[in-house]
């Protein structure tokens, strides 16, 4: 699977990368919202692994503007934050209305759960 | 919170890069993955200890030590101590002290512990970046004094988002969104500690870079010695 990755911090990027890469997935690391657009563009994902927190935009208004594409509407998104889901007041419509497949809590998340749901999404229509 | 918040990060990538090593057989690739591991606890370590200082310092527990202290000394001493986090993100920092300046009366600790937090939290920032390139510590005169600080090409705040900011700190989790993506808890430990010495932390701008700094008054007694 492709998988466009949504990750300001470079370390994380660099082990989330890492262990996605020996899992037999190739990714596409961008740090910010229009970076993401942009790189979808370019090769269209076939699930996207978004931090809500990231520098300029948020992560909802990407996931708006993701959404927004006729072409991107059934492409997976995985939101893997440090923002907890019980803090998303709206993690219903999120699940419902865009098409995220699962909230994942950085601090909670190991790398191998995070591939876990890589590789789940794929079986998963949004 | 937002210094709670602000640790989670280095302890994630410290749990992430222990389970990457985990699962290599690479030598060098672990050996790298420890490095980074030492990089990300030691810059962690550096600001508990400012906020525990500042807390201290603030609650008269630690009095305050009063030196004669140069201002570019303090700012090659900031640059060495963020090396190691700096290189693991491939941000390079730049070394300005300026024209040779009056010594200021200052606690050492205090002051370069308030420069190596806001530091932390500009390399990370421009780590954030699409290309990350440069952090400069700079220290030049003004009218109101020695103006010390730290400068990117990030945009530039305006002095109401650093007030919003303040205000939002422990409450938001991206207080300073135009800077970082995180909490930014280093820029409110360096607030904290600066205004123990009487000085306050601001938005500047200095050679076409943005950034924040203090600005600290020279001795007027060391001059005439």
């Amino acid at each position: 699977m492709h998988v466009l990755l949504i990750e300001p911090d470079a370390v994380q990027a660099t082990t989330c990368t890492t262990a996605l890469q020996r899992d037999g997935h190739s990714v596409a690391r961008v740090v910010s919202a229009q970076a993401a657009v942009h790189a979808a563009d370019q090769r269209c994902p076939d699930v996207v692994l978004l931090e809500l927190q990231l520098p300029q935009h948020n992560g909802i208004e990407f996931l708006y503007e993701f959404r927004s594409y006729h072409e991107w509407l059934h492409i997976p998104i995985i939101i893997h934050s440090f923002v907890p889901p019980r803090e998303l007041q709206h993690a219903a419509t999120l699940q419902r209305e865009l098409g995220v497949v699962r909230l994942l809590h950085k601090p909670q998340t190991s790398l191998a759960a995070l591939c876990a749901a890589v590789k789940a999404s794929s079986s998963v229509a949004a | 919170m937002g210094l709670a918040e602000q640790l989670s990060r280095p302890f994630l990538q410290v749990a992430q890069l222990a389970e990457l090593a985990g699962g290599a057989t690479d030598q060098q690739t672990v050996a790298a993955h420890w490095q980074t591991v030492r990089a990300i606890s030691e810059s962690s370590l550096q600001l508990v200890e400012s906020y525990a200082l500042s807390l201290r310092v603030n609650g008269k527990v630690t009095p305050l030590q009063l030196e004669p202290v140069t201002v570019s000394s303090l700012l090659y001493d900031t640059a060495h101590s963020l090396q190691p986090l700096a290189r693991q993100y491939a941000v390079e920092l730049q070394l300005e002290p300026g024209p040779r300046a009056q010594p200021i009366i200052a606690d050492r600790s205090v002051l370069q512990a308030a420069l190596t937090s806001l530091g932390q939290v500009f390399v990370a920032a421009q780590a954030e970046t699409e290309a990350p390139s440069l952090v400069r510590l700079s220290a030049h005169r003004s009218r109101h004094g020695i103006v010390a600080g730290l400068y990117s090409h990030a945009p530039q705040l305006g002095a109401d988002s650093l007030r919003r900011a303040q205000a939002l700190h422990g409450r938001a989790r991206q207080p300073l969104q135009r800077l970082v993506s995180g909490p930014a808890a280093g820029v409110f430990v360096a607030d904290a500690l600066l205004r123990t010495l009487a000085a306050r932390l601001h938005v500047a701008r200095y050679r076409s870079l943005n950034g924040l700094a203090a600005t600290l008054q020279p001795s007027q007694q060391l001059q005439l010695i």
